[in-house]
């Protein structure tokens, strides 16, 4: 009987293709089922974080905004950027870090930087004239930034259950010297969706440029997002 | 067994073909499937309490405190590099600011420490983590004999250092994570909220509910925040909201956006904020008495169907008219064959086609009216509804 199977199985390329399947999956379930090992698993605790990562998920080393070219003019006028491209996302994740909350805002790095440059820099965070002109802080210069989170596109990030519902962008926001140094970007709230990753692009930014402003192409700031658990 | 195999046929070489094939198949099946359970994922860097207490679980997340006047608390961060490089990280502490919509946030580490911030010392700067690791690191804080009554927030901060790149143009970002530390001076402690406004506005693809809540005691308050959408027929077409903490003194917004509704037509979004009032309530404890409820103003709203739903609800309205059309056509007919049609006796030789010819009728009517039913067989001397003759 057997050799007749076994010569069945040497002529017939079909069936033995069929017995070696059968074989190869029986024998792997065969050795799952037979274990009895006591499995042990740690999973490290997660920390609340957030980033600027690629479309793989992986840090952008030195993320940045390019800010739109003007060109020099005896008008005060407007630059434009995006913060939060395909290229560089802004990425919040909460492994179960912050139960009840938490916030993702932006700042200057110092409440008192300019936008600097080796010629003549000007101001982000002064308000006076439409942000045009100088005002009361401590510098002499003028220009106002203004981010307006509600424009972008916020979106589940590698999660695959998780949802957007209890995130929240925040309202479009200039920076005001001591009034309004950090402008929040977007809010997570205390809830049965609280655990999760997000990613945010398309957050603009616009920066009034005062009038006359100083040919250059190095103009440069250093701004902090932040997640802070609430 | 050996003289076989030196005698393998054309057909044997193919089946060892086959199964080289399929063993390889199967190989790579086996090693692709657990690789994609290892896929890897962002990790970050950051920080937890490293003393979380039993009766708060909010202490997981952020620091709570209830401390005296000139009281001294030691207590400890864990900071985490889930990153997949060694990392240098600043562990500093700041003083707390209020951001954009009332949300908590915390100074730069730039700026002077004034409050909560200059309480708190932390026994390392910067600690270097290679990845997958953490390090607990103990700070003290020293509450001043001047602190007043009521909750006072700072932070501690994690953020990683880094070398200014000097040709670059634009803005230059930096990342930090904040844990919010929260101290309470006990004393009158007053929580109480009031709700600030309520707006709709309208966005190019729906609306935007604008909620504003008020603090108006001297701690903070995790307020129940609800807005709910509802057609004017009383469904709920969406729920906004969940729990926020409402800084002290600080007016909070949210933007909650509520997509153009499919159908159309008048609705009415519901603002409400439900809180624990009670002074025994303090950061992540309810009191367990009564919550207090604010419902604030409601708001109607008419809104135009989306394209597809105007598609859909024309396609209703056609087909509504049609059996509508239908149907009064069907009781009209009812009506006459009740009330104006006369009896007929059938005789020998009738059929429903020839009655039908006669009467000037189709068939099916004829048959409908009398509840003729196939293979339509008409037997002599029964009497049937006809229309009149004209």
């Amino acid at each position: 009987m057997i050799e007749s199977i076994l010569g069945l199985v040497r002529q017939n390329k079909t069936i033995s293709v069929l017995v070696f399947g059968f074989l190869t999956f029986f024998s792997v379930t065969y050795v799952l089922a037979s274990a009895t090992s006591n499995f042990t698993q740690t999973i490290n605790a997660g920390t609340l974080s957030v980033d600027i990562v690629d479309a793989s998920y992986v840090t952008v080393g030195s993320p940045s905004v390019a800010m739109s070219a003007v060109t020099f003019s005896f008008a005060c006028q407007a630059a434009t950027g995006t913060f939060g491209t395909a290229s560089q996302v802004i990425y919040v994740k909460n492994p179960d870090a912050a139960d009840n909350g938490w916030t993702v805002a932006l700042a200057a790095s110092d409440p008192t930087d300019v936008w600097d440059s080796a010629g003549t820099d000007f101001d982000f965070n002064d308000s006076t004239g439409s942000g045009c002109t100088d005002g009361a802080d401590a510098d002499s210069l003028g220009g106002q930034m203004t981010v307006d989170p509600s424009v972008g596109t916020l979106a589940v990030g590698q999660c695959a259950s998780c949802v957007t519902t209890n995130v929240t962008k925040g309202s479009s926001a200039p920076f005001v010297q001591a009034t309004t140094d950090s402008i929040t970007i977007l809010t997570g709230a205390a809830g049965s969706n609280d655990i999760g990753d997000w990613k945010l692009t398309g957050v603009s930014i616009s920066q009034t440029i005062p009038a006359e402003q100083a040919v250059a192409s190095d103009y440069d700031i250093n701004l902090t997002l932040s997640v802070t658990a609430s | 067994m050996l003289n076989y195999r030196s005698k393998s046929t054309p057909v044997q070489n193919v089946t060892i073909s086959i199964l080289r094939f399929v063993f390889f198949v199967s190989t790579l099946v086996f090693l692709v499937l657990p690789g994609q359970a290892k896929a890897i994922e962002y990790g970050g860097f950051g920080g937890r309490p490293a003393n979380p207490r039993s009766d708060n679980p909010r202490t997981e997340s952020i620091f709570i405190y209830t401390l005296e006047p000139g009281e001294e608390k030691l207590d400890a961060v864990t900071v985490i590099n889930n990153t997949p490089e060694r990392k240098t990280l600043l562990v500093y502490a700041a003083d707390s600011t209020p951001s954009t919509g009332g949300a908590f946030a915390c100074k730069q580490f730039s700026e002077d420490k004034q409050s909560v911030g200059a309480w708190i010392t932390v026994s390392k700067s910067e600690v270097t983590l290679d990845s997958g690791t953490n390090e607990t690191v103990p700070f003290t804080i020293r509450v001043p004999q001047s602190a007043g009554v009521g909750e006072h927030n700072g932070c501690i901060l994690i953020q990683e250092k880094k070398v200014k790149n000097e040709n670059q143009s634009g803005v230059s970002l930096s990342v930090r994570t904040g844990l919010r530390v929260a101290i309470t001076i006990p004393g009158d402690i007053v929580r109480k909220l009031e709700l600030a406004g309520f707006t709709l506005s309208d966005k190019p693809e729906g609306y935007l509910l604008h909620p504003q809540v008020r603090n108006i005691g001297n701690v903070s308050i995790d307020a129940d925040v609800q807005v709910v959408t509802k057609s004017v027929l009383g469904f709920t077409v969406m729920e906004h909201g969940g729990e926020f903490p409402i800084l002290k003194g600080e007016v909070s917004d949210w933007n909650f956006e509520l997509p153009k509704p499919f159908w159309g037509g008048w609705y009415r979004s519901s603002f409400a904020v439900e809180y624990d009032e009670n002074p025994e309530a303090s950061v992540g404890i309810q009191s367990g008495k009564n919550l207090t409820l604010l419902k604030g103003d409601t708001i109607w709203f008419f809104s135009f169907p989306t394209i597809k739903g105007l598609i859909l609800e024309l396609l209703i309205l056609v087909l509504a008219a049609y059996l509508y059309r239908n149907y009064r056509k069907f009781k009209k007919h009812k009506y006459a064959v009740k009330n104006d049609w006369i009896d007929y006796r059938v005789k020998s030789g009738d059929t429903i086609n020839s009655l039908a010819d006669q009467f000037n009728i189709s068939w099916k009517s004829l048959a409908r009216a009398n509840k003729v039913k196939a293979p339509y067989a008409l037997e002599v001397g029964i009497v049937i509804k006809v229309p009149p003759a004209e």
